[in-house]
Parts: structure tokens; C-alpha cells; sequence
């Protein structure tokens, strides 16, 4: 049961949460999204000292180093997300913050199960879980046209790609008769032609999720239209569990089958970074533009991917951290500042330094982890997945990368350049609620830590893939 | 007369997957490509089924409920979105449905 105790707790959660929401009375039920964070913070150092249980219901469920690291990163997230989202204005959440929780957790659920799945079934129903929830909480704020436009967007293009995959993973299963992974990783080296279809179908269906080049057309319009503190979290957990199905997938137990992956993850990685970058530099809405940059830093995680080795895993997991705490920060931060302007315009963000030094400083710090420059996590992660790459040979991939990672630097500076040069239109602060503010703060610690200290995760990270290969 | 092998059960499956593909890809009626959608996950059942006839292997029949069951969830989840766009927008017409860009 122990191996299960992450899974059954956010169910009770859940169930908590339901019940609390049903016994809530007036028009303010925001509380219940209190129980919700409380109940993920115990959960999340619950997580902690766990160690790993050996696997479970005939293998298809294994709960090992790289499941464990995943949950905890799932969870830490999660948590810094409903923090984010407690104090969202408007009557959705007011009025139903129970069922934005719920939804909440329902994917979280599905990404503590993905995390740990060693069986086609199993992963195919772990990855609706996560997904599904998504699509409604794309479009909460169901009274806004824009809002369900982006879930009906985001509905379609993950709905299709779901098809995509399973198509794919109804091949794998008719090419090797079995439905753990276990036995697909033994029938990979014969390479049979119906499971490289199979499989490489599969990997469509993950680019979607994931928004690799060319599966990423849903997230801009998604990401603008989208409850912030939701986009903060979506933008980074789904894809650190796509990432973690990936390894499960491609490498675990392949041996020296996984070199076929090379090109396929490389062309990937190539489109995904020129075009992310590329396209952010028009942006001039901010969500937008994190969301243009957030398809470049898939790419770069696809880099470590196509390393197809234990130290290349290793660096992406570390990559996963440093963008969770950057790219949320970020988003945090335009969600303080638009709910003060009522813009997400760049505009918005002009005299920052001047009106709130702090929040100001915040920015930069993950703009500069996101960027990649010395000191901040971002700079550890993107040296570490080129340094994954160049031991495995892909020269060209690594210049290409740190050549784009200078225009990714421009446009970055841009929006620093608005907070500390331009004149503000306004004196005053910024009203920044507590909460957020805790987020915020959660997330610059984690920048800066990782960045002054990356040791013990780099360790951490190495050992949990190395048992991959 | 023989009795179709499972290359024949394939085809059908790729048949019905694509002629899914292609609805999504050309309709711009929000519930045709709801449609669509649904013709390709039945594509995957129709090969699962195929395959655990073939392989004489139960899995393929119980992955089969499980894409049935996920099946519906998703379209449940798209027909109440389409409902709700079509409160706010009077219209489920793809080509409309234009306010975010760039």
C-alpha cells in the first residue's frame, strides 16, 4: 500500500475538497481552495522522506527513484500554483472554487499515476486523467468569449492527439501481443516495423502535450486567454510529466535500442527551438511572449533527450526544476501586475522597478533564469543539457541551441528594459496579495538556490536515471 | 470464401482513422470535428479488438473498454465546451471562433 500513498492521498484530497465545497454556504467559497493548498503542502513533505516500494500490480505500477522525483516535483508545483490561484477575483471563483480545485487535483492525480506507469493501459488512461481536467479549467471563466474559445482550441488539438497516440499505442500492443512497457523495451531491438510506427505515433501524441514544434499551435492562444495562476501550472507540470512518460517510454530498459530516438528527438528540438524563439520576438503581450519562449525551452529539454543517455535524462529532470520555478514566477508576476493594470501587455510592465522594487527584481531574476545567465538555476540547466549533448556527439545541435539562446536573451531583456529604463505611468505600488506574494517569493528562492547551489539536485537527478539505461 | 485475416481488420481501421483525420482537418462545424475525433478513437478500438482476436490475448479487450470509457469522458468534456461557446457566441462555426491571434 505504501507505494500508493501519494495516489490515495490526493484522492482523499479530492474528496475533502468535494465534500467541504458541498457544506460551504454564501458566495465567497474561496476557502475551500485553502484546504486544497494546505492538503498539497502536507503532501508534498509527506513525499519527501519516501523511498522506493517495489513494484506493484504485476509491474505495471512501479514506484522508483525517477516516479518519486517526478511526484515530488508535481506536487511542489502544484502547490505553488493554488497558492497563486487562491486569490483570484471574479465571480468563477468565487462561486465555484470547488470545482476549480477538484480539477485541479483530478490532473494531478493523473500525473502522480503517469509518473509511475509501466503499462500502455495504465498510461493511456493516466494521461486522459491528467489531460481532461485541463480542457475545463482552460475555459473556467465560462462567461468570457475568450476564455472558452481557447478550451474549445485546446479541447480539439489535445482531443486529436490523444487519437494520435492511441492509434500509435494500438500498434505497439499488436506488434509485441503484450501491454507492459517491460516487454515493449525487449521487442524494441529486433525493430519490428508496426511498433516504430506504433511508437513514433506515440510520440506525436506526447509533442502535443508537451507543445513541441510543429504540435504547438494551442498554447499561445490557450495561455492568453486562460486564468494566469492556472497557466503558471500549466505551463509547467503536464509538460515535466510528458517529459517523465517519454523517459518511461523511449529509454527504460531499451539498452542500445534507444540511439534510434537520436534523430527523431533531435529534429524535433531543432524545429521547436528556432521556431519558439523566433516567433516570441514579435510578442507584445506577455503571456504570449512566455508562452512562445516556453515552446523554446521544450526544445532545449528535447536536446538533453536526444543526449538518449543516463546523464542527458538526468540534465532534463534538473532542466524540469529550474523552468518549473522560472516560468511560474514569471507568470505570477504578470498575474500581480494585469490584476493592477487590468492589461497583460508588455505596456503594463513599464516603470516596474520604480513602483515595486521587489516584484520588480523578482521579474529579472527569472528572466534571467530563463534566459540562461550565470547564477540563476536557468543557467545550470541549459549548460548542463548542452554539456549532456556535446558527450553525445550532437555538436551541431549544441551550437544551434546557444545561438538562440542569444535572441531568446533579447527579448527577454526587453521586457527588463520596460521595468528598470522606461518612466512609469504611475507612482503608486503594485498591490500584491499575500499569497501571491508567498508564491512569488517560493519560486525566486528556488531560482536562486538552484542557481548558486545545484549540486545536491544534479546528484539527485543523476541517480534517479541512471538504473533508465 | 475465406474468412478476412487480420490485414483486412487493419485496413478498416486506417480507413475509419483517416476518414476521422480528414473530417477534423475540413469541417468547420465545431461538433463535425467532435465527430471526427470520435471516429478516430474507434479506428483504436476496432484494431485492439482486431489484434486480441488474431493474438488470442485478453488485454487488447480490456485496453479496448478503457478507450471506450476515456472515449466518452472526452466527448462529454467537448460537447459541454461547444454548448458553452455557443451561449456566449451564438456560434459553433470554426471560422468564427477568431478572437485570439498572433
Amino acid at each position: 500500500m505504501i507505494a500508493f500513498a501519494l495516489e490515495i492521498g490526493v484522492g482523499a484530497l479530492m474528496l475533502l475538497v468535494f465534500i467541504a465545497t458541498l457544506v460551504a454556504r454564501g458566495d465567497d467559497r474561496r476557502w475551500v481552495g485553502w484546504l486544497a493548498a494546505a492538503g498539497t503542502l502536507a503532501l508534498t513533505l509527506l513525499a519527501l522522506p519516501l523511498s522506493p516500494a517495489p513494484a506493484q500490480l504485476g509491474g505495471a505500477f512501479v514506484q522508483d527513484g525517477l516516479a518519486l522525483f517526478a511526484k515530488r516535483l508535481f506536487l511542489a508545483a502544484t502547490f505553488i500554483g493554488l497558492l497563486g490561484g487562491l486569490s483570484l477575483p471574479g465571480r468563477p471563483f468565487l462561486r465555484r472554487a470547488g470545482e476549480y480545485h477538484i480539477l485541479v487535483l483530478a490532473s494531478l492525480l493523473g500525473m502522480l499515476v503517469l509518473a509511475s506507469a509501466r503499462d500502455l493501459v495504465l498510461l493511456f488512461v493516466a494521461f486522459e486523467l491528467m489531460s481532461i481536467p485541463l480542457y475545463i479549467l482552460a475555459g473556467f471563466a465560462k462567461r468570457e468569449a475568450g476564455a472558452v474559445e481557447a478550451a474549445l482550441k485546446f479541447f480539439l488539438v489535445g482531443s486529436v492527439s490523444s487519437a494520435v497516440m492511441a492509434y500509435g499505442l494500438s500498434f505497439v500492443y499488436g506488434a509485441v501481443r503484450t501491454t507492459s512497457l517491460a516487454g515493449v523495451a525487449k521487442a524494441m531491438p529486433d525493430g519490428d516495423g508496426l511498433l516504430i510506427l506504433g511508437l513514433l505515433a506515440v510520440f506525436g501524441g506526447f509533442g502535443f502535450k508537451i507543445a513541441a514544434f510543429p504540435f504547438h499551435m494551442w498554447v499561445p492562444d490557450t495561455y492568453e486567454a486562460a486564468p494566469t495562476p492556472f497557466v503558471a501550472w500549466l505551463s509547467v507540470t503536464p509538460k515535466a510529466a510528458g517529459f517523465v512518460a517519454l523517459f518511461r517510454v523511449y529509454f527504460e530498459g531499451m539498452g542500445t535500442a534507444v540511439s534510434f530516438w537520436v534523430p527523431v528527438a533531435a529534429g524535433l528540438a531543432t524545429l521547436t527551438i528556432v521556431a519558439g524563439n523566433l516567433m516570441a520576438l514579435p510578442q507584445q503581450n506577455a503571456k504570449r511572449l512566455l508562452a512562445y519562449s516556453g515552446i523554446a525551452h521544450i526544445g532545449y529539454m528535447l536536446v538533453g533527450f536526444a543526449a538518449t543517455s543516463a546523464s542527458g535524462t538526468a540534465m532534463v529532470l534538473f532542466y524540469l526544476v529550474a523552468y518549473v520555478f522560472g516560468n511560474m514566477g514569471a507568470f505570477l508576476v504578470v498575474e500581480a501586475v494585469a490584476r493592477s493594470e487590468g492589461s497583460e501587455h508588455l505596456a503594463a510592465f513599464r516603470g516596474l522597478a520604480q513602483r515595486s522594487p521587489l516584484l520588480a527584481l523578482a521579474m529579472l531574476l527569472f528572466l534571467l533564469s530563463l534566459g540562461g545567465i550565470p547564477f540563476v538555476a536557468g543557467f545550470w540547466a541549459k549548460l548542463y543539457v548542452f554539456w549532456a549533448a556535446a558527450t553525445a556527439g550532437l555538436y551541431w545541435l549544441v551550437l544551434l541551441g546557444a545561438l538562440l539562446t542569444v535572441v531568446a536573451l533579447f527579448y527577454y531583456l526587453i521586457v527588463a528594459k520596460r521595468m528598470y529604463i522606461e518612466a512609469p505611468p504611475a507612482t503608486t505600488r503594485v498591490p500584491l496579495e499575500p499569497m501571491l506574494a508567498l508564491a512569488v517569493l517560493l519560486c525566486a528562492l528556488g531560482v536562486v538556490i538552484l542557481g548558486v547551489y545545484p549540486k545536491p539536485l544534479v546528484m539527485a537527478a543523476l541517480r534517479v536515471a541512471a538504473p533508465l539505461f | 470464401m475465406a474468412a478476412p485475416g487480420l490485414s483486412a481488420y487493419l485496413i478498416l481501421a486506417a480507413l475509419v482513422f483517416t476518414i476521422g483525420l480528414f473530417g477534423v482537418l475540413t469541417r468547420r462545424n465545431a461538433i463535425g470535428i467532435l465527430l471526427g475525433i470520435e471516429l478516430m478513437l474507434n479506428a483504436v478500438n476496432i484494431n485492439l479488438v482486431a489484434f486480441a482476436r488474431f493474438e488470442a490475448d485478453l488485454a487488447g479487450l480490456v485496453f479496448t473498454l478503457f478507450v471506450i470509457a476515456i472515449t466518452v469522458a472526452e466527448v462529454g468534456v467537448g460537447l459541454a465546451i461547444v454548448i458553452a461557446i455557443f451561449r456566449v457566441r451564438r456560434t459553433v462555426d470554426a471560422d468564427h471562433l477568431n478572437l485570439l491571434r498572433g
